[in-house]
């Protein structure tokens, strides 16, 4: 579904983003970790197609992501508020992506109701715009813009990072439930050893740009990880 | 304290992302301010031979001050459009050992620094130092000059308070309009004289020198407000959130355009729910009035059409200009969300083209009602309208696409050169030149409605290709995508 060819972006001459091959399948779910400037956003960005590479290429469905628009069709992504359209009540905010991606409002209206648990009262008919929401509940207005879409390739950047315990156990669900569900690939980035081990059958190690591990989920993953990141 | 404080100001002003860019806009700006406090003090000294100059065998002085009372009131006028609260972001001192009435004094000192509180003394205080002290001696002379101070510090402080009152609560804002209009129209027609009370006030000043006082009790008044009011509200979330419940909006006819009409409903609530674009907005509505000065009677006399074709240019084109110039720099803030949504970049600049088409249209119609003047001015308006929608929104659209300047829209749009670059200036060359390309040949050829009949054309012509044009200005826009996608991240 997705593979990555010798990609190389650079920023004031040192590679942020330096990896050779890569190939991702549908039905994984894949976990980047690494310390802050390992390069995971920019990896995103690179796979959305929102920075030039200087190097290399990123195929989604066989085709170069760079000069293809076909990707959008089946790709939701949310990397941060820059993803979110602040003068917008929640409510228009879905029904926007919604109508970007072919489904009609009783639709979407079927679909929030599912999602009035994530949202825990305080996202919908609150009579706030966008930008007016608190951090945490910006955060989950993304993460179900992305649900909302009918995809194959779901992009989430620190996903649990704003969000309460609550939250991060239910969206660990959704993931886990929408991976049996529909097999498609799901790419997340996290610091949480724990939470990304439990949810992710691969796991991706990053240090400045280079990918210096590539893991099958089991039972030594997390002790693995822990070690690495140990002073 | 103060130092330090107005230290991390001059840091805050030079640092910021928008300063560095937009030197040589600030330095153009610079210049532009010395020169107008050039003119003012130039005027200031020549005030004097003015006065007697104008009103022969009259004391300059008693002139002067039946002027007074208007220049205040409409200072408070332009102070209350133009005027910017001061702000110093404050939230990291407030947990620092600041006291709290060190940052409310930093806070109202600051703002005096500016170019409202400078303009009446400079206009004024060399008249009052040479002719009222030639006539009515020193001490009324300082007198005046003390109350001038005095009335100045009032207004600004005044006008700050307001403002502030009015982020709390907007019928302040319309209160103090009544108030003004109230004042002004009792003045125009005749109820009472504001020229009479303000000789009167001011001659009095002169008469009773320590009566400047009052005025320094009333500007001490203002800023005491401003400082209790502060010092109550001194909390981030009292500040400028307002609590009203959103509601949201649904464009239901807009519907039936599929994608395209989604975007349109999307840049029209970006129009309505952010400040800058919307004062845009209104004054694209404002600049319909443009037409009593374009289509006056003496040129409508003489078949001066050419000069009106100008008119109706900007009328119908001012939204495609002004909107035009951050077409997707409006967007910053959430570039990266569209660029990775479910949307062709053809379907986005198309629809871009059929925002601006639409507003256009609108005030066209709306502009229809100079043909009451005359009906010629249709045809000239159709003609201006066409070349408008057709040419005019490719162009915008063509340096929109070189526009890398994330835009804040929540900010005010007045003295906001945020966003303005060199692309801006080019622009405006451009879309002077070409008609006058289009339009001279034929004009001096043929005649002024050859001319405006070339427009038209022209417009009609391009509109016709308009899908071409999107083709263009696709490819034009994917080749900078990540020019823009990078300038608008930098905020």
């Amino acid at each position: 579904m997705i593979t990555v060819n010798n990609i190389g972006k650079a920023y004031g001459g040192e590679l942020v983003v330096d990896i050779e091959a890569l190939d991702i399948q549908p039905g994984e779910t894949v976990g980047l970790v690494g310390n802050n400037g390992a390069g995971k956003t920019t990896f995103f960005r690179l796979l959305l197609d929102l920075i030039r590479a200087d190097r290399g290429e990123i195929l989604s469905g066989g085709r170069n992501v760079a000069g293809s628009e076909e990707w959008k069709r089946y790709t939701a992504a949310y990397l941060d508020e820059g993803f979110l359209i602040g003068y917008l009540t929640p409510e228009e905010y879905f029904y926007f992506v919604g109508k970007l991606n072919n489904r009609s409002r009783a639709d979407v209206d079927e679909f929030l109701q599912t999602f009035a648990p994530f949202f825990d009262g305080a996202v919908l008919k609150s009579g706030k715009y966008i930008r007016d929401l608190s951090k945490g509940n910006q955060f989950k207005v993304g993460i179900a813009a992305c649900l909302l879409q009918d995809t194959q390739v779901l992009i989430l950047d620190e996903p649990f990072a704003n969000l309460d315990p609550t939250t991060q156990m239910r969206l660990i669900g959704m993931l886990r439930d929408i991976q049996t569900q529909r097999r498609m690939v799901v790419l997340i980035s996290s610091h949480d050893l724990n939470h990304i081990t439990g949810v992710c059958s691969r796991i991706l190690l990053m240090e400045k740009g280079k990918l210096i591990k590539d893991l099958r989920t089991n039972s030594e993953t997390l002790h693995e990880l822990e070690a690495y990141f140990k002073v | 304290m103060f130092a330090t404080l107005l230290s991390h100001q001059w840091k805050s002003f030079w640092r910021s992302a928008t300063a560095g860019k937009g030197l040589v806009v600030q330095i153009f700006m610079g210049f532009l301010a010395l020169y107008l406090l050039g003119v003012a003090l130039g005027l200031g000294f020549m005030l004097r031979t003015l006065l007697s100059k104008s009103f022969p065998g009259k004391d300059p002085t008693a002139v002067l001050t039946g002027f007074l009372l208007y220049y205040y009131l409409f200072d408070m006028l332009m102070r209350f459009l133009l005027q910017e609260l001061p702000t110093l972001s404050i939230q990291p001192y407030l947990i620092l050992p600041v006291g709290r009435p060190t940052l409310i004094r930093f806070l109202n000192i600051r703002s005096l620094f500016q170019f409202f509180n400078l303009l009446p003394l400079l206009l004024f205080v060399p008249f009052a130092l040479t002719a009222t002290r030639a006539a009515y001696g020193p001490a009324a002379s300082g007198s005046l000059v003390a109350s001038l101070v005095g009335l100045t510090l009032f207004n600004h402080f005044l006008i700050l308070y307001i403002k502030r009152k009015m982020i709390v609560n907007g019928w302040w804002m319309a209160g103090f309009l009544l108030v003004l209009a109230v004042l002004g129209l009792s003045d125009y027609f005749g109820l009472f004289s504001l020229s009479v009370l303000s000789s009167r006030l001011f001659m009095g000043i002169l008469a009773h020198p320590w009566s400047w006082v009052l005025t320094a009790l009333m500007a001490g008044w203002a800023f005491y407000n401003n400082y209790v009011f502060l010092y109550k509200n001194l909390f981030l979330e009292d500040i400028g959130i307002k609590s009203r419940r959103r509601q949201g909006a649904d464009y239901a006819f807009l519907d039936r355009f599929g994608t395209i009409g989604e975007m349109i409903s999307l840049d029209v609530k970006l129009i309505l729910r952010n400040k800058r674009p919307r004062s845009l907005v209104m004054l694209s509505v404002a600049f319909l009035m443009y037409g009593f000065i374009f289509y006056k009677p003496e040129s409508l006399a003489h078949g001066e059409w050419g000069l009106m074709l100008m008119g109706g240019f900007i009328i119908t084109g001012i939204f495609i200009s002004n909107y035009g110039q951050f077409l997707f720099a409006w967007q910053s803030s959430h570039f990266d969300g569209m660029m990775s949504a479910n949307l062709q970049v053809r379907t986005y600049i198309k629809s871009k083209f059929l925002l601006l088409t639409a507003v256009s249209s609108i005030l066209f119609l709306l502009s229809s009602f100079y043909g009451l003047l005359n009906w010629k001015l249709l045809l000239v308006q159709l003609a201006a309208y066409l070349y408008n929608i057709g040419v005019n929104t490719v162009i915008v659209a063509y340096f929109g696409t070189r526009n890398y300047k994330a835009i804040d829209i929540g900010r005010g749009a007045t003295f906001n050169y945020q966003g303005l670059g060199a692309a801006q200036w080019i622009y405006s060359l451009v879309v002077l030149v070409i008609p006058l390309v289009i339009y001279l040949p034929f004009s001096l050829l043929i005649g002024k409605w050859a001319g405006i009949l070339a427009i038209g054309i022209a417009g009609g012509i391009s509109l016709l290709l308009q899908d071409f044009w999107t083709g263009l200005i696709t490819r034009e826009f994917l080749k900078r995508k990540y020019l823009l996608l990078q300038g608008f991240r930098e905020k």
